[in-house]
């Protein structure tokens, strides 16, 4: 299988502050592989790492067999797009006019939207379902509507790989679903391959091929839902005590309900 | 929709090209020397010329034109790149205290070089020639203190960058003080006129001076205008994108600091013109920077006719400096923004 993400020796962080030491893990192509853990565990970082967002300390990334190193900032932009927890725009922009913005590693003319550029907005449009506002402005829309167009402007950017930080934060529970089912509809339709941070467990494993539970900057189990989403995987990750169910519909295993594990109660 | 930004900019610019002709017409028509239309024409054109109207049109009022134009361009494409980047409505090459760097630099030069800008005839051009490269020097030294203080954890944190430039302001004015101070007489009323922002001992050699710096890097910045575009943006994104965020950052910010060192060389510090004419620049166009770029210069042009003419006039025949004119209806401006901004 091919491989998105070849990460050997990893180390990285903030300022002088190491988040990660010695970080080993490979992503494959073609999957939605979603990283979880609790606060602070380095899940964020380590998108933020890979997407060049952040420098690493030491260590290799390879990029599809390709050391990130090697490439320019503008060639990696047209193989993956990266889109932030809270990113922000000025709200007199049109809809249509940030989803453009996506083209920019493609343009060679900056005044101009070649065909091509028109169709993959449009395309981008399309998939995210924002047609209808292309020409409102981003105070106008609600949340979830602006999440969509957002995801429309990576989309834009016209790439086969996606890291999304935390794509469903600050929306309620139907917008959240939408979005995920964007993102699966991106995998299964259109080949992509996706790397995101979610904090709802339940949600990872229904959306997701491959999970990454971190915690404390480390990787504690990195496999399927099944494999992932398991009583003791839970409790060295969260520190919680899970009640695991397995969901007929879906196939994947879904946390029930949990509580606090009773030793972490008296260690508050 | 895009079509629709087209026609506000075309418009923007007829009405703003109109008005600075309106103000150049006024200036150079009125004063303690009054002319009518028909003798500024005709000296223009070279009809029935006499030595005086030629004295005072092309030694005294068409110079000060051409440099408050000159400046007024400049300060406005150096404005809309600074809050650009700095992501700042706020943000002014005075506000900054580049334009402190830029002045304290010239001060030095004056002090060392006993430069008299009242008196400077042809013998002292190439010390004039120079005078924008001291400027860029110190004005590059203003900005360089501002990254190094307000960058933090790889970011210009917004409220240390206003706090430095204040301090910056401070302590660069305070430099030039004191320099002046020690200089004899004459230097120090030349020097302290400068500092004040004034254009009215605009000469030919001071076009030549500025100019090139104006024209170069005038169109290096509009050239690199839509990358401002992306700076609404937040890093996360832009670099996404694939741009080199803190380069692209340090080559706007030089070439406007080289801009700004090349108005300042000449007339001083002038504020507030840097941080109006971007906002009038928006109101009136809208966010894309390739047409805000050009509207705010063609606005900054204008206003300091303006204000050139009111300083020339109002007390006439004496002469007010023009930057104090420009601070009286800035000031006004600036806390209107406040207010606006916080809401």
């Amino acid at each position: 299988m091919a491989i998105a993400f070849r990460i050997e020796d990893l180390i990285a962080g903030y300022e002088k502050s190491i988040i990660f030491e010695g970080l080993n893990a490979v992503i494959p192509e073609g999957k939605i592989t979603t990283i979880i853990g609790p606060n602070g565990c380095g899940k964020s970082t380590l998108l933020k790492t890979i997407g060049r967002i952040l420098k690493k300390e030491r260590g290799e990334i390879y990029l599809l067999e390709q050391n990130m190193q090697n490439l320019s900032t503008k060639e990696i932009a047209k193989k993956m797009a990266i889109l932030s927890q809270s990113p922000s725009a000025p709200s007199q922009l049109k809809v249509e006019e940030l989803i453009s913005y996506g083209r920019y590693p493609h343009r060679k003319n900056v005044n101009r939207l070649t065909k091509k550029d028109i169709e993959m907005i449009e395309w981008a449009m399309d998939v995210t379902k924002t047609t209808e506002y292309r020409n409102r402005e981003l105070a106008q829309l609600s949340g979830g509507q602006r999440q969509r167009v957002w995801l429309a402007m990576a989309l834009a950017q016209e790439t086969d790989i996606l890291l999304l930080d935390e794509p469903t934060t600050y929306l309620d529970m139907a917008h959240q679903i939408e979005v995920l089912n964007i993102v699966q509809e991106l995998n299964e339709l259109h080949g992509c391959t996706i790397v995101m941070v979610l904090h709802d467990i339940n949600h990872a494993a229904r959306y997701s091929h491959e999970l990454i539970a971190m915690r404390q900057g480390e990787i504690i189990e990195h496999g399927s839902a099944d494999e992932v989403i398991t009583k003791e995987v839970l409790q060295n990750v969260f520190h919680i005590n899970a009640k695991i169910l397995h969901d007929e519909e879906t196939n994947k295993p879904v946390c029930f309900t949990y509580d606090i594990l009773k030793n972490e109660v008296s260690a508050l | 929709m895009a079509r629709r930004s087209f026609h506000l900019f075309v418009w923007s610019s007829v009405s703003l090209g109109l008005l600075i002709l309106a103000a150049s017409y006024l200036h150079i028509t009125n004063g303690v020397f009054d002319m009518s239309v028909i003798d500024v024409a005709k000296t223009l054109l070279r009809i029935n010329s006499n030595k005086e109207f030629d004295l005072v049109i092309f030694e005294f009022r068409l110079p000060r034109i051409v440099i408050a134009v000159l400046v007024g361009v400049g300060l406005g494409i150096a404005g809309v790149v600074l809050q650009g980047i700095t992501r700042n409505g706020l943000a002014d090459p005075g506000i900054l205290g580049i334009n402190a760097g830029a002045g304290a630099a010239v001060v030095i030069f004056m002090f060392f070089f006993q430069v008299r800008l009242i008196d400077s005839d042809m013998s002292s051009w190439l010390l004039i020639m120079m005078m924008p490269i001291f400027g860029f020097i110190g004005g590059t030294i203003a900005a360089a203190l501002i990254f190094a203080f307000a960058l933090r954890h790889g970011h210009l944190d917004m409220q240390r960058l206003i706090l430095t430039g204040i301090s910056i302001n401070s302590g660069f004015g305070a430099l030039s003080m004191y320099l002046s101070l020690k200089m004899n007489e004459k230097d120090f009323e030349s020097a302290a006129v400068w500092m004040a922002g004034t254009i009215y001992n605009a000469n030919w050699i001071f076009v030549i001076a500025m100019l090139p710096w104006l024209l170069i890097l005038g169109f290096y910045i509009y050239k690199k205008a839509y990358l401002l575009d992306y700076f609404q943006l937040d890093e996360v994104n832009m670099t996404s994108l694939g741009i080199h965020v803190e380069k692209e950052k340090i080559t706007l910010l030089l070439a406007s600091v080289g801009l700004v060192s090349a108005c300042v060389s000449v007339s001083g510090s002038i504020g507030f013109i840097g941080l109006m004419a971007p906002h009038i620049a928006r109101q009136l166009v809208g966010i894309q920077h390739k047409y805000v770029m050009p509207i705010s210069a063609l606005i900054g042009a204008g206003l300091l006719i303006l204000s050139d003419f009111i300083a020339r006039t109002i007390f006439a025949p004496g002469e007010l400096a023009v930057g104090i004119v420009v601070s009286i209806i800035g000031i006004p401006y600036f806390m209107y923004l406040l207010v606006k901004v916080k809401d």
